[in-house]
């Protein structure tokens, strides 16, 4: 097969390591029992496979959760900080309208004045792009970029609502990429359908309608989970073979798949579709809920971090959703000098 | 269209017997669910995706049967 038009080709970036962070409140599927209902968050548990998440704290932020794993990966890999010529922060909650989170955290992280620093407003997809832009970068000649993924949802979610109420957690990330000319190639491969933006959406709080402090609108989020749900079954299973075809790999070459953990049945069904075995189609949406553009990064350190902290392996990376918007990555990624959940 | 059948009676929790075309979905707790994961027996089954609104307007599984129908045409 031919590789269709829209795959990029990346040499010499070097994945060094992730850290994950979630923060400390862990809440059960029973806490949501009283609301909404026993038989409810059964039937959504099973669908989504969710049974725990890890929730802030009012007052936590996702950059919160982004400055420990950033903190933390910086000391495991050793990396003086001003070697580090960028900071990609990608979320959906920021801490402010402005500034640029990623400038927050460039001064809390104490890194140089030569390194460059913003924010990217992408979720389900934004891990895939942050690694994208991170490469970029790189091979534009920086040596050095933190990128920093993660989202604080559950203050967005309307506790009515049995769709998304019980499937999201929040958690942060830090990856670190490096300049290094060994590197395996990467093949990147990203879209968007923009006539699917408001399946998934926080309609309020930007400003085509302000929530001003008396405005009396909680900014929440909406979700219709059928024209999502379709839209992943049209776009996702094609992608992933996509760049598998670009990067040369057969599903039998391919260690893990790692996908968005959007939803248990979907990611199975997806499994199918695009002939991934279950052993290598990791799924850890139960432990953490959706955490939207951290779900990658947890899979990383969590569900294949022993194999990559040992060995390399060929991975395909895959994020879908809010956009629509999609982006995978395949190839040779390890083995990481670090990668750790960090439970805060 | 057995294949289908069996898929219903999956998702509904019943047994295959009680799925024929007369069937009320409104019996069966046609909910998002039920919505969602019908969508996904079709494109297993059939190797179609259909439409999600259109879908939740199904009142019996001749109306699913239908759409497929129409789909696949």
């Amino acid at each position: 097969m031919q590789p269709a038009p829209g795959g990029y080709r990346v040499e010499g970036v070097r994945l060094a390591g992730v850290v994950s962070t979630v923060p400390a409140r862990r809440l059960e599927n029973q806490a949501f029992e009283d609301r909404l209902g026993e038989a409810a968050v059964a039937d959504v548990a099973k669908m989504t496979g969710v049974q725990t998440r890890y929730w802030v704290e009012p007052g936590q932020t996702t950059a919160d959760l982004c400055q420990a794993a950033a903190e933390r990966l910086i000391e495991r890999l050793a990396w003086d900080r001003a070697s580090i010529d960028g900071v990609i922060f990608v979320s959906q909650t920021p801490d402010h309208a402005l500034p640029a989170s990623a400038c927050l955290l460039h001064g809390k992280l104490g890194l140089s004045p030569h390194a460059q620093a913003f924010d990217v407003g992408m979720g389900c997809s934004g891990y895939v792009y942050g690694l994208w832009l991170a490469s970029c970068l790189l091979q534009a000649g920086l040596k050095r970029v933190l990128l920093l993924a993660g989202d604080t949802i559950s203050p967005l979610l309307d506790p009515d609502d049995r769709a998304t109420a019980v499937l999201f957690g929040d958690a942060g990330s830090a990856t670190a990429l490096e300049r290094d000319a060994a590197a395996a190639p990467l093949h990147f491969r990203l879209g968007t359908d923009g006539t699917g933006a408001t399946e998934l959406i926080v309609q309020d709080g930007g400003f085509r309608s302000p929530c001003g402090p008396a405005g009396g609108i909680a900014p929440t989020l909406k979700m219709d989970g059928n024209a999502v749900f379709a839209f992943t079954l049209r776009a996702v299973p094609a992608l992933i073979e996509a760049v598998r075809v670009d990067a040369g790999l057969t599903a039998e070459d391919v260690d893990f798949h790692l996908l968005h953990q959007a939803n248990q049945f979907m990611l199975r069904h997806i499994g199918k579709k695009a002939k991934a075995p279950p052993e290598r189609l990791p799924i850890n949406i139960g432990k953490f809920g959706n955490t939207s553009s951290a779900t990658l990064p947890l899979l990383l350190t969590d569900a294949v971090a022993e194999r990559l902290s040992g060995e390399a392996a060929t991975l395909v990376l895959a994020g879908f959703g809010v956009g629509y918007s999609w982006g995978a990555v395949a190839g040779r990624f390890g083995p990481l000098d670090c990668a750790e959940t960090l439970y805060l | 269209m057995s294949a289908l059948y069996a898929g219903l009676a999956e998702i509904f929790e019943v047994d295959e017997s009680e799925i024929s075309p007369a069937a009320e979905l409104a019996a069966f707790n046609w909910d998002s669910l039920a919505i969602i994961s019908t969508l996904a027996l079709v494109d297993e089954v059939h190797g179609v995706l259909l439409d999600g609104q259109a879908l939740a307007k199904c009142e019996t599984v001749a109306d699913i049967e239908a759409l497929v129908a129409k789909e696949t045409a």
